[in-house]
């Protein structure tokens, strides 16, 4: 297997306090791995740490195979990034910004730069201070300067704050078209989980600065146990009716009003249906798919989430 | 190194930059005429003694100094841009001798450049003006010049006193220019405490290069975000 990135067991404690726990993760060339986790759980940290921005306390990471030390930082030459938000000399030009960036690379295109700028469908701001900027273009310019050497390694952190909806379709379009044809391999954060859910192949879950788990989407899909969710006003009644009705068995009560059906033998019509037929009053009724979202809140909460 | 250097200066402000590099040496190079024609007429008592109170005069680009303290170090802390530079294959030691190379090489640069204005100027003042007892002596000639290279390294080493505890450290600014304004003033603090200058002067060029010295091999850890 090769990995374009390794960390094992990073530790990273400021001033006695552990942010990030004996963490190792490992990720494959051309994947896209997504970092879950609520705010302060540990995910910018650990992308702060694989760019080399700040150091781990204990423990090593290997980016295509060579160990990133404050000595051996040349491997980051082959990796982009946006960490926290995108940051900009805003006096300067947009231009300016990444020839300064190119420039510290050692690689100079215009052509490419131009690239960049179209990829994230930013023209004709190439001579626009970035103070003048949005937080969406901003962000734009920002993955246009990680993507403009075309990196082996992008990592992103919360790549789509700032941007409107049109702007993280683009977005992932964009991510999904440098993966499959240039191989490029990204670690992405996001509270988002809808928009990691629809790109990433592999998640790992952070919480409190622990790994809790890392699991691919296939495997979420493969788990997926889909179930109906009822809000009923007589929970005691509706149980027995789908009992001895509908031989439902499959069940659970999940609050005072709330009943989860795990059968699927019946769709939410038929319930329905039968429910009214004998007087049953049904505020709300709706099939639910497990996704990434209930995993995670599965993961942080202990299967919990929405209880 | 040149070329992190070279990206220093393109990372400026470089109008205000330029607008300090204009102003200085230009209030500076009247400023020996000032203190002879409205403080006191012994200032010019003999060239010996003007190129003496132009040292004290020049010693002004110790808060050039840290005004480009300010802007290449606490001002890429405080836009986090630094996380940019750290984020390139260079090492933080790296990084930071580069910065603090290219302020030195301003700084010794723009001094031994208003140095040389300065002599010029009350030279030619001088010789419409008389304030001067005397004509300029081959020796005096040698003084100035040897001096105009040695001080002016002399106070590029002195600007850098704030950079490692105020500067990297901290990241304070406004105490980084506190602590270069007491220091231009070492030669009236010295006699008022009735310290030998000369000794000053060494005790203050030996924190400066101590504080160059500190900021570069603890970059690593001072210099964490």
């Amino acid at each position: 297997m090769e990995y374009i990135v390794q960390m094992n067991r990073l530790t990273k404690k400021i001033k006695e306090k552990e942010l990030i726990s004996d963490i190792s993760i490992h990720i494959k060339k051309g994947e896209i791995y997504g970092l879950l986790g609520s705010n302060g759980a540990g995910k910018t940290t650990i992308l702060k740490m694989l760019t080399g921005i700040t150091r781990p306390t204990k423990g090593e990471i290997l980016i295509l195979n060579k160990r990133l030390a404050e000595q051996t930082k040349s491997v980051l030459a082959r990796v982009g990034s946006i960490i926290e938000y995108p940051v900009f000399f805003e006096h300067l030009t947009a231009f300016e910004n990444l020839k300064l960036h190119c420039e510290y690379l050692g690689f100079f295109d215009e052509h490419e730069m131009k690239q960049a700028l179209q990829l994230v469908n930013l023209k004709g701001i190439e001579e626009k201070t970035v103070k003048d900027f949005s937080l969406g273009m901003k962000q734009r310019l920002g993955i246009a300067r990680a993507i403009i050497t075309k990196p082996e390694l992008i990592v992103l952190d919360e790549p789509t704050n700032g941007l409107d909806p049109i702007g993280i379709k683009d977005m992932r379009h964009l991510i999904g078209m440098l993966n499959k044809e240039y191989g490029m391999t990204f670690v992405i954060s996001s509270h988002i989980l809808g928009e990691l859910e629809q790109i990433v192949d592999r998640v790992g879950v952070i919480h409190h600065g622990k790994l809790l788990n890392e699991i691919t989407l296939a495997d979420i899909r493969n788990e997926r146990s889909d179930y109906i969710e009822l809000v009923v006003t007589d929970v005691k009644q509706a149980v027995y009716l789908l009992e001895n009705d509908l031989n439902l068995s499959n069940m659970k009560i999940i609050q005072d009003r709330k009943i989860r059906i795990y059968d699927t033998a019946f769709t939410p019509n038929e319930i329905s249906k039968t429910l009214i037929l004998h007087d049953i009053e049904i505020e709300e009724i709706k099939k639910h798919s497990n996704s990434l979202e209930d995993y995670f809140y599965q993961q942080i909460n202990g299967g919990n989430g929405d209880d | 190194m040149i070329k992190l250097m070279r990206l220093e200066w393109k990372k400026l402000k470089q109008k205000s930059v330029i607008g300090e590099v204009i102003v200085y040496p230009l209030i500076i190079m009247f400023l020996p005429i000032f203190f002879i024609e409205v403080l006191n007429y012994d200032f010019g008592q003999s060239y010996a003694a003007v190129i003496e109170l132009n040292f004290f005069i020049q010693m002004g680009f110790i808060l050039f100094g840290a005004s480009l303290i300010n802007q290449v170090f606490i001002d890429e802390y405080k836009n986090k841009t630094i996380s940019l530079s750290f984020s390139y294959p260079f090492s933080r030691k790296k990084l930071f001798a580069a910065k603090i190379l290219f302020i030195a090489m301003f700084v010794f640069l723009l001094t031994m450049a208003s140095y040389l204005l300065t002599g010029i100027v009350t030279y030619f003042y001088d010789q419409v003006h008389s304030i001067i007892n005397g004509d300029p002596t081959f020796s005096d000639i040698i003084t100035f010049f040897s001096q105009m290279i040695f001080r002016s390294l002399m106070i590029t080493l002195i600007s850098f006193i704030p950079l490692f505890y105020l500067g990297v450290w901290k990241r304070a600014t406004v105490p980084t220019v506190i602590v270069a304004i007491v220091t231009m003033q070492s030669s009236y603090l010295s006699s008022m405490l009735n310290l030998n200058f000369n000794l000053v002067l060494v005790v203050l060029c030996l924190l400066g290069s101590l504080s160059i010295f500190l900021s570069i091999v603890t970059a690593e850890k001072t210099g964490e975000i």
